[in-house]
């Protein structure tokens, strides 16, 4: 199961906020898909700190598609 | 911390702190010296008031907050690692602020010994810092066109401050040096190369992230930042080439350019889907109306030279880039990063979410729009006083009030964060 957060039209810290509190509660096998207009450093260092994996595609409008699931 | 996850080492937050508290009080002493100072100040731009009062807002104000703004940005936006912040911090902080105060003394009062002192003084403390920066630009496996931007950007400081080190030592010894074109030179440099480039790269990430645009077109910063680069070297041509015309095709070029950046900006955010009206968004929208008006009357005086004769028009376009376009990008910013690393920094302490109070809790918005609305009147004082001289003194303590609110909001959001850190340390205890 993807769950998405669309973060592009929200103000900084609520996309972290969210996708923090959405790691809390991912199942094995499952993953979450961020959208963002940027690359969130410090997300990524929470993620690799803590046994995730990410992807991150750049669209065309400028949109970044961060998936994100665990080791 | 958050109940499963470890945080990542950011420098500690003293690190852009000790550089933010600082700097608005430079630009405090700048206006109370163009209040003390009155009408003569802003007859040229080469009266030793104004060589002082440039050199507070370029050094004083901007490069201590740019400097602070880097070492938090460089890890958050581009994932890179500074060495040893707080050593850095600690050593180019006092190392600059003792550069700016020798440099200013020295042009207000024309003394030699104080030119000659500040000069290796920021050769040092600036060759330090760009050093380091330029390691953890080009150590990051990260991408993307806000690094690139600031990798010229710290290459544009270096270049301002050889080209600077270079004038005041030229000033303090008498040697003979064409001195207009090496002052046009640094200038152009330190404005573009370094502050606009700067500006413009942490704009294609900050912009679309705070006030909810659309991303800036990748076109636009493919192009933006190696065209800019690229007249500036033009532009420092004029040193070997005496070309009247060539000289007036880069400086319309370069105001072409520089415009394009602000009616980008501009229009992003008029046209972004979800309106924010924070004093950030307000901040960016006078900086960059300011950058267009810089260019349009810099346009008109190039092309009329009967109009860019008057010494007080460079005064004029002074008073756009300084006070209108870069101290107001830079409050914008400082009044974003502030709230936010309070907010970073909080949920670091181990609380739950819940428990960190929101960003806009750290500093008030009416005593941010507040601010703003002093430093706009400000702004409209100056550039009134540069054409009707009995205002200066005026516009020089409107400026003035206006940076003592700024720091008294950033010291006020630094007492929040003692505060909020005080009360979850002290529920964590509870529990």
């Amino acid at each position: 199961m993807t769950t998405v957060i669309d973060g592009r039209e929200m103000q900084p810290p609520e996309p972290m906020e969210r996708a923090l509190e959405a790691l809390d509660t991912l199942a094995e096998g499952d993953d979450l898909l961020l959208l963002l207009y940027c690359q969130p450093h410090p997300l990524f260092n929470i993620l690799r700190q803590n046994g995730y994996a990410w992807s991150d595609e750049l669209r065309a409008d400028g949109t970044r598609e961060i998936r994100i699931h665990k080791l | 911390m958050h109940p499963s996850l470890s945080f990542d080492q950011a420098p500690p937050i003293s690190v852009p702190y000790r550089f933010f508290l600082v700097a608005p009080w430079f630009g405090v002493m700048a206006g109370i010296l163009l209040a003390w100072s009155g009408g003569d100040a802003l007859a040229s731009r080469w009266t030793p008031q104004a060589l002082a009062l440039t050199h507070l807002i370029a050094l004083g104000f901007m490069l201590q907050a740019m400097c602070g703004a880097l070492f938090q940005f460089i890890p958050v936006a581009v994932g890179g690692n500074v060495w040893r912040p707080k050593l850095v911090a600690n050593t180019v902080q006092p190392l600059l602020l003792l550069a700016t105060l020798l440099l200013v003394g020295g042009l207000l009062f024309s003394r030699p010994g104080l030119l000659s002192a500040a000069a290796p003084l920021f050769l040092l403390a600036v060759g330090g810092f760009v050093i380091v920066v330029a390691l953890a630009l080009w150590r990051t496996p990260a991408t993307g066109m806000t690094l690139w931007a600031m990798r010229m950007a710290i290459g544009g400081l270096a270049v301002t401050v050889l080209f600077g080190a270079l004038l005041a030592e030229a000033l303090a010894r008498g040697f003979s040096v064409p001195v207009v074109e090496l002052a046009d030179i640094h200038l152009a440099w330190g404005l573009a190369g370094w502050a606009l480039t700067l500006l413009a790269g942490v704009s294609y990430y900050v912009v679309p992230m705070f006030q909810l645009t659309r991303p800036y077109p990748l076109w636009f910063t493919r192009w933006f930042g190696p065209l800019l680069l690229l007249l500036l070297l033009a532009w420092s041509s004029r040193l070997l080439l005496e070309d009247a015309r060539w000289s007036l095709a880069i400086a319309l070029s370069l105001l072409a350019l520089v415009s394009a950046y602000a009616g980008m900006t501009l229009w992003l955010q008029y046209t972004r889907r979800r309106k924010v009206h924070d004093a950030t968004s307000m901040c960016f929208r006078l900086a960059n109306l300011s950058v267009l008006a810089f260019a349009i009357s810099g346009t008109g005086f190039f092309l009329y030279p009967e109009l860019g004769a008057d010494p007080r028009s460079a005064v004029w376009l002074g008073v756009l880039a300084f006070a209108g376009a870069f101290v107001s990008a830079i409050t914008g910013m400082m009044y974003k990063i502030v709230p936010f690393l309070n907010w970073l920094h909080l949920q670091r302490l181990g609380a739950p979410l819940s428990a960190v109070p929101n960003m806009n809790k750290m500093i008030p918005a009416e005593a941010m729009t507040g601010q703003l609305r002093l430093h706009i009147l400000a702004v409209v004082l100056l550039l009134a006083a540069v054409w009707l001289p009995g205002l200066t003194r005026l516009a020089g303590l409107t400026f003035a009030v206006s940076f003592a609110w700024m720091g008294w909001n950033l010291v006020d959001a630094v007492r929040r964060y003692q505060s909020f850190r005080y009360q979850i340390r002290a529920a964590a205890l509870h529990h």
